[in-house]
């Protein structure tokens, strides 16, 4: 079968090669430049009982989200910090790769309280009023801040409409995604919880950590919350979890993807659980807001280590595939999974015979075209804790091949120091070779620093058409590597505004035909690891001109297929396009 | 002493020995027939096996077992059968079955051992983490065996265990340590026997794991004196360091599975 998968895509790898060759990625890194640098900080656990224990275990937090939120065309950064008191960053995009810290300003940097950790972000236009909303995931409950768009004089506010919105419950959410799951126009909202919902910062049982290493079943799970009109007229959210079919999955939620995975033009989930097995559940496709599992035929039940969901179609077939990172170190072996997409609701993990498979303590990964060649390539980010030499994971073996160690119980488990534990591991980029293989260039792009990755949010933020990356590292710097590819190739940039649907299309599919293997690409809102990546889409187009046909799967499943006409001013240049209505500039 | 009381003695010493004689002849006669009913059960397993009645055969095997505990190539066969059905609960009903058997037999050095390796069988169908655990287990049956009865099995096979283990977790000394008892266990043997290769490979492999290649190539080219033709000594000598290390990375990866079929210890014995 792999074989078979293998040699299809060599066959039309050979006609690819060349433009392939021509093109070598190229970052330049900026963050201080561009004053988006900033040190993310661990929550501390101060006197509390096996703190370092438990800065361990919520060592994520490190975010970022991509979002045009005063909608001048710049896409903006929001960076999210974790200590308490610690204020996140709204970056304003000044349009020249420099930005302006407006978060205080805007009201909207806080939420590290003594009693919650912030660890993820997301813009989503929940109220489809054209301004982008912001969500911060936390350990605690999220905060919900609605983007009230410009005053009379253009200034910005936000106000903190949690309550209102009925998003009040305690969860320990490490990710959000926001997606219409029942095509009414509305986003939906899925809160991946790592934790079940203890209040580790007012911890009532030491028994809040995995029950098992390779099957815990007592995390967090995930919420799932549909998008309602409230009684004051407004929108707002009502937890679903149950009637969606997610209520059983009590896994360790680390990361969440949305993506019509079967092309039914329903949007489905990948749930990329930690300590054990990674679930996939299909949308039924009945307006309703409802999922069957398919993990067990779709992928099979794994026992890994799952950070990290992002799809796209690395081999340009017409199907979404998924790429999850895991584990992989000296004393680990587990490799990650790059989900071919066979187009029968089945998928197999081709991570080894792609070259993928590597990426040593794995956390966010996404697939972007770095260099416009047509075939989307892969950034991933890795490394857990870069401390000092002795190393925590011959102490940590000791715990864990105590006769009847309680896994669960924080107190079984030895305090870490300044141990390191896969640390200083080298980022990867990965080329994708246009032949179902990757080649592993991150030293030659320039971007393989050895610091604690977390999150990655990818934008193209001067417009240029090349895409740019935000890292964020845990306890460490930020990063913001600017594009500089060598000989890259052609590109369209595409910002989809949904009328019937939601505002931002989240879940729109283009379809992109140059003559050759068709490009497509969906708008996803927050998909890969403690980041959002931008909602515009970007193709490289390699040595193409030429656009044959787009054609537009609008979310709520209607086609449009863009007038001939307006093809032609579609290339190089970022193109704005509204539901219904085709390409307005 | 009185004449009665020798008789007495006599026909008492007389009686004891009968009793005695009885007593060993029922043993042997025991023993017999446990072998006997050991030797038709394994023979069953085996051509329920060959039909391709694996959890028929894994039935007879147990009655094998259960009649001659210490017999190193029955439990193998049956663990070999384990891993033909490759199942998880095939491998918990193998663990299962050598547990209670250790419980009956703690003094019988093959049974520790047939149960240390059903747990390195286990190891391939299950998590990063579990595996670690099983690993970890099997050794301290290997380690239990070796304390019943030092052999060179025993210290190739724990050697060889600790040799899986990633350097970082500091076992390979342990390994070394082994694999040498084993080297000398089979130097002081009459008839060399060409398993007898697999502690020197195993030792040069742990000295490849502490980034001693060079010393890793001394114990592979001596034991190529010994053994010329073996082809695991010629395959690791024939590569460059880069080579090595890309074929031993692969060789050890974790959760790969393990050959634990030891038939080569009785084939020789066929020829």
């Amino acid at each position: 079968m792999i074989r078979i998968i293998m040699m299809g895509v060599l066959a039309s790898g050979i006609l690819y090669a060349d433009v392939v060759a021509q093109s070598a990625m190229k970052f330049e890194e900026i963050a201080e430049k561009a004053g988006v640098q900033f040190v993310h900080s661990t929550r501390k656990f101060g006197d509390r009982h096996k703190a370092e224990v438990l800065q361990m275990f919520t060592d994520g937090g490190a975010a970022v989200a991509v979002g045009d939120y005063n909608a001048d065309g710049f896409d903006d950064l929001f960076v999210v910090d974790s200590d308490e008191g610690k204020p996140h960053h709204l970056m304003r995009n000044n349009g020249d790769l420099t930005f302006t810290d407006v978060g205080q300003e805007l009201g909207v940097s806080s939420g590290n309280d003594p009693l919650a950790i912030c660890a993820d972000a997301l813009w989503f236009d929940y109220n489809n009023d054209g301004h982008l909303d912001l969500l911060i995931g936390r350990f605690g409950t999220p905060i919900l801040y609605r983007n009230n768009g410009p005053d009379k004089e253009g200034a910005y506010t936000f106000s903190d409409v949690s309550k209102k919105s009925g998003l009040t419950q305690f969860g320990n959410t490490i990710a959000v995604i926001a997606f219409d799951a029942d095509r009414d126009g509305w986003l939906d909202l899925m809160l991946g919880n790592y934790f079940k919902p203890e209040n580790l910062l007012d911890l009532k049982t030491p028994h809040v950590l995995p029950n098992n290493l390779d099957y815990a079943t007592n995390g967090g799970g995930v919420t799932f919350w549909r998008n309602v009109a409230m009684e004051n007229g407004r929108r707002g959210f009502k937890d679903i979890t149950d009637e969606a079919g997610f209520i059983h999955h009590t896994g360790w939620t680390l990361d969440l993807g949305h993506g019509d995975l079967n092309n039914d033009g329903w949007q489905d989930v990948y749930i990329a659980g930690d300590y054990g097995t990674d679930r996939m559940f299909f949308n039924k496709g009945d307006g309703k807001a409802t999922f069957d599992e398919v993990t067990e035929t779709a992928i099979g039940f794994d026992t890994r280590k799952g950070m990290n969901v992002d799809m796209g179609d690395y081999n340009r077939d017409g199907w979404l595939d998924i790429y999850v990172t895991n584990i992989t170190d000296e004393y680990m072996k587990e490799c990650n999974m790059l989900w071919h997409n066979n187009g029968d609701g089945t998928f197999i993990d081709l991570s080894r015979e792609t070259g993928t498979c590597d990426t040593d303590w794995g956390w966010a990964a996404k697939f972007a075209d770095f260099d416009n060649d047509g075939w989307e390539d892969l950034f991933a980010v890795n490394g857990l804790r870069s401390a000092e030499k002795p190393n925590y994971i011959p102490v940590l073996l000791e715990m864990i091949i105590t006769p009847n160690v309680d896994f669960s119980d924080v107190n079984s488990y030895p305090d870490i120091g300044n141990m390191t534990w896969s640390g200083y591991q080298k980022q990867r980029m990965f080329h994708n070779l246009a032949d179902g293989t990757f080649k592993e260039v991150g030293a030659e792009a320039l971007v393989d620093t050895d610091l604690d990755g977390r999150g990655v949010g990818i934008a193209d933020f001067d417009n240029d058409g090349l895409l740019d990356i935000y890292q964020t590292n845990a306890n460490q710097q930020t990063l913001l590597f600017r594009g500089t590819p060598i000989n890259s190739g052609n590109w369209v940039g595409l910002k989809l505004i949904g009328k019937v649907s939601n505002r931002d299309a989240v879940g729109a599919r283009v379809t992109i035909n140059t003559g050759s293997d068709p490009l497509i690409r969906e708008v996803n809102c927050g998909n890969g690891y403690a980041g959002q990546s931008s909602m515009r889409l970007h193709f490289g187009l390699g040595n193409d001109k030429t656009i044959e046909s787009v054609e537009i799967r609008w979310p709520n499943g209607k086609t449009e297929t863009l007038p001939h006409s307006q093809l032609g001013a579609l290339v190089n240049k970022m193109s704005v396009i509204i539901e219904g209505k085709g390409v307005i500039r | 002493m009185p004449t009665h009381l020798t008789r007495i003695i006599i026909v008492g010493v007389d009686s004891f020995m009968k009793r005695l004689i009885l007593m060993c002849l029922l043993l042997v006669g025991f023993d017999v027939a446990y072998a006997d009913r050991a030797k038709s059960s394994f023979e069953a397993a085996n051509k329920a096996r060959d039909t391709g009645d694996l959890l028929q055969a894994l039935d007879h095997y147990e009655a094998a077992l259960n009649s001659e505990p210490n017999n190193l190539k029955y439990g193998n066969d049956y663990r070999q059968a384990v891993v033909q059905i490759n199942q998880v609960e095939s491998y918990e009903r193998c663990i299962a079955f050598f547990e209670k058997l250790t419980t009956q037999h703690t003094k019988i050095p093959n049974v520790w051992m047939n149960f240390g390796y059903a747990y390195v069988d286990k190891i391939p169908v299950e998590g990063a983490i579990t595996q670690v655990l099983l690993a970890n287990t099997a050794l301290g049956y290997f380690s239990k065996a070796l304390e019943l009865e030092d052999s060179w099995l025993g210290h190739y096979t724990r050697g060889n265990s600790y040799l899986y283990w990633p350097a970082i977790f500091g076992r390979t000394p342990l390994a070394i340590e082994d694999l040498e008892k084993a080297i000398a266990l089979s130097e002081k043997e009459k008839k060399s026997r060409s398993f007898h290769v697999r502690p020197y490979v195993g030792l040069g492999e742990a000295h490849w794991r502490l980034d001693d290649v060079t010393k890793a190539r001394e114990i592979w080219k001596s034991a190529a004196k010994r053994f010329p033709d073996n082809e695991d000594l010629k395959k690791r000598l024939s590569m460059d360091d880069e080579a090595l290390t890309a074929f031993l990375t692969t060789h050890f990866e974790p959760g790969k599975r393990v050959n634990t079929d030891l038939n080569i210890l009785w084939e020789e014995e066929q020829q």
